[in-house]
């Protein structure tokens, strides 16, 4: 018997769970559960296929490229699905526990799983875009869940911004379709040549995918929907779906952009980057509530990633794929720890951190790990990652990067040791706490161990990688 | 010079004058009616672009919908500080000046227009159960794109869900009831289901399909709300959700299908490909129906809790 086709199951497996919780109404937990497990089976089997056996291909409806769409999963694909299937199961523990979770979490998160497994294993320009709306719609609604005033504004942002990069992406698709007549990323990438077709559309493209993942000074968006919406909508909006856009630019760079545009270009986008992730640690430190801190903080990190664009393959690479999943980790867990202080102190208040942590030290042992990946000190996986990119930087000769790399790990320092500082300060009165519920607690451990092992355990994944294009 | 080329012409000019006088109106209904003319010139152009199918779901979705969308929002929008709208029309017109401009020069550029994929697509259209190209894409070659799309909707009637959540955040939205309405309603709800069967029908061979059938049923619901004749159903009742997702989940069970038995996501069956892809379609029109009518406001405007005095305002 042939092995199912894993490749497939990733996408449907979220797919069929996300619609029967759409039926299921307010009984859809048991179903995230369940749906949970399923999808966390389907990753497994195929990073182990990929592993075993390289690139995976399959040709939905039988039909070949250009005619079909092709799915293709390798290195990257199966370590974004891992990513998404840890975080996603433990968002969905975190849920479950977390008081005053919106029932509409569930079907809303599914949906969104299901885009992310989509967008991770397509072959195909517009089948990515199609998957980009999937994520704006779950994105957005994700963030209106908290129904208040401030999240729908924010969930409002969200999407008339995310709708129009993903205009500005489906303008460059057609325009690469019409001069190329495929869609299949490797067969644009051996069609295109430098001239204005090309430098149009994917100039707009990249502008598209730059505003839908924040790059500076596109990142106006992301503060108020992090920090507006539901506690475990945060948690997968940071850990996972903000990461989305940087796959696709990440596959488009180096699949299809033709190597003569990409030294200038991908020095502006470093540049960008670069004061991205100096000034999103600069605003974090001067944040007063701790989910503005996180999602500034968020600025900071995706700013690290565009790195990549003008390093180059090889370490860089490795670098920020590795910087995107224990970013993942690490920041879910740090919006988990919030929403339990927001839930047990009525507020997130910076001030209301004092003498906070000796009755919640689970939260702030969960917010001490997670925050190493965030300064990118050992033994953490942004170490790891942040390593790769050094090394990378002094590697091709451009140093600069580096010392972004290095203050931009002080400023993170500054704002996170400020956060514990607070919490380990004598408390100013005995002001009433609610305890936090251990559901709510523990998987944001685990996922700040997750972040901590990636740190001690990385060739396996790094060589995952290996098995890509 | 013959007529078609007087008519192109026509609507090149006509096209963005009018899209100017939509941004540049300072009234806002004035512009909304704007608009929708626009839509109808905008499907004609693509008419004459020889692209029927788009012209259809540029009537039928980005006017039709759309406008009585944008429409029911007046109220809304008129009751907040009026923005200057004048200095947001020259940024409009600069913004789109650039796009053109980048636009031109890259096409001028485009090879000349090849074959693209039409070989290939018109080569596989007798194993594709249908006789019209572009739902052989749609259903068939591309299907995956579909069906992802129809999740898009899902996932749009969760959103529109958990941003009108209870009946009072509807009843204010509620537009009041037209003597009007009502006599159109009656006129033209029944030609709204039939010329909706029609184009799903009539999908598998020429244009046509679930998405403009599905459009041409909601605007005759739409029409029904307004005139207070349909009582909306809300979301927490599981009828409506199973009627929504009867659809994808149709569609989702012939896609997994094929996978059970080794083969490839959404491979048809060449001999059932016909009927599977029309059951298919003809679900789903009801799905795009019910996530469009979700848009409206005045959908709850007679829920369960709505007293009937606040229904039945005096027109």
């Amino acid at each position: 018997m042939t092995e199912p086709a894993w490749v497939a199951g990733v996408v449907v497996i979220p797919l069929v769970g996300a619609l029967i919780a759409v039926l299921a109404g307010r009984r859809a937990a048991p179903i995230a559960v369940v749906t949970a497990v399923g999808a966390a089976v389907a990753a497994a089997a195929l990073v182990r296929q990929i592993a075993r056996d390289g690139v995976v291909e399959h040709a939905v409806g039988g039909w070949a490229a250009p005619l079909g769409i092709a799915l293709r999963a390798d290195g990257l694909s199966a370590l974004f699905v891992a990513a998404v299937a840890v975080v996603g199961t433990a968002a969905i523990v975190y849920a479950l526990a977390h008081p005053g979770t919106p029932h509409r979490f569930h079907a809303a998160w599914l949906l969104g799983w299901a885009g992310l497994a989509a967008l991770a294993v397509s072959a195909d320009a517009f089948n990515l875009y199609v998957a980009l709306e999937l994520l704006t719609l779950a994105g957005a609604t994700l963030v209106a869940l908290a129904s208040e005033a401030a999240a729908l504004r924010a969930a409002l942002r969200y999407i008339l911004l995310a709708l129009a990069g993903s205009l500005a992406y489906l303008f460059g698709v057609v325009l690469l379709y019409a001069a190329h007549a495929t869609l299949e990323l490797s067969a644009l990438g051996a069609a295109v040549t430098p001239g204005p077709v090309t430098a149009v559309a994917i100039a707009a493209m990249v502008a598209g995918l730059a505003l839908k993942s924040a790059l500076f000074p596109l990142h106006g968006w992301l503060p108020p929907a992090y920090a507006g919406a539901p506690a475990a909508s945060a948690v997968v909006l940071a850990g996972l779906l903000g990461k989305a856009s940087f796959l696709v630019l990440v596959r488009l760079w180096f699949e299809v952009v033709p190597p003569s545009l990409r030294p200038d270009a991908g020095l502006l986008l470093g540049v960008l980057g670069a004061a991205g992730a100096l000034w999103g640690a600069v605003l974090a430190l001067r944040q007063t509530r701790l989910r503005r801190l996180l999602a500034y903080s968020s600025v900071g990190q995706l700013g690290y990633l565009f790195l990549v664009f003008p390093l180059g393959t090889g370490p860089a690479l490795a670098g920020a794929v590795y910087l995107v999943l224990a970013h993942a980790a690490a920041k879910a867990a740090l919006f988990m720890a919030a929403g339990s202080i927001e839930r047990a102190c009525g507020s997130d208040e910076l001030g209301a951190l004092r003498g906070l942590a000796p009755r919640m030290p689970l939260t702030f042992l969960t917010i001490g790990l997670a925050g190493l990946t965030l300064m990118g000190l050992p033994p953490s996986g942004g170490f790891v990652a942040k390593w790769l990119l050094l090394g990378a930087s002094l590697e091709t000769g451009q140093w600069w990067w580096a010392i972004v790399l290095v203050v931009g790990g002080f400023l993170a320092a500054a704002y996170v040791f400020r956060v514990l500082r607070l919490a380990f300060l004598p408390a100013a009165g005995a002001a009433a706490i609610a305890r936090a519920p251990r559901g709510a607690e523990l998987p944001a451990l685990a996922l700040a161990l997750v972040s901590l092992g990636l740190g001690l355990a990385a060739a396996p994944p790094l060589a995952l990688l290996g098995a890509g294009p | 010079m013959s007529a078609g080329l007087a008519i192109d012409a026509a609507l090149a000019l006509v096209l963005p004058v009018l899209a100017w006088a939509v941004v540049a109106t300072p009234d806002l209904r004035k512009a909304i009616v704007l608009f929708m003319a626009l839509g109808l010139v905008a499907a004609l152009a693509w008419a004459r672009l020889a692209a029927p199918d788009i012209a259809l779901v540029e009537a039928a979705i980005g006017t039709g919908v759309t406008g009585a969308l944008l429409m029911s929002c007046v109220p809304w929008a008129e009751s907040l500080t009026p923005a200057s709208r004048r200095a947001r029309a020259d940024l409009a017109l600069a913004g789109a000046l650039a796009v053109v401009a980048c636009l031109g020069w890259a096409i001028r550029a485009l090879p000349e227009a090849g074959p693209g994929l039409t070989p290939a697509v018109l080569g596989a259209l007798e194993v594709s159960g249908v006789e019209h190209p572009v739902t052989a894409v749609l259903l068939n070659y591309r299907s995956y794109d579909t069906l992802l799309e129809i999740v898009v909707l899902v996932a749009a009637a969760i959103g529109i869900d958990a941003v009108l959540p209870d009946d009072d955040a509807r009843r204010r939205l509620a537009p009041p009831a037209r003597s009007l309405v009502g006599v159109l309603s009656h006129l033209l709800v029944p030609g709204a289901v039939l010329v909706a069967g029609f184009l799903v029908w009539k999908g598998a061979h020429a244009p046509g399909g679930a998405f403009q059938a599905g459009a041409v049923l909601a605007a005759g619901g739409i029409l029904l709300l307004f005139a207070r004749r349909l009582r909306p159903v809300p979301f927490a009742a599981r009828a409506l959700r199973g009627a929504l997702l009867a659809g994808p989940l149709l569609f989702l069970g012939v896609a997994v299908a094929p996978l059970v038995r080794g083969g490839r996501l959404l491979e048809l069956p060449v001999a059932w490909a016909g009927v599977l892809i029309l059951a298919i379609e003809t679900v789903l029109v009801v799905t795009i129906a019910i996530v469009l009518l979700m848009f409206f406001p005045a959908r709850v405007l007679a829920s369960s809790r709505a007293p009937a005095a606040t229904v039945e305002d005096p027109p």
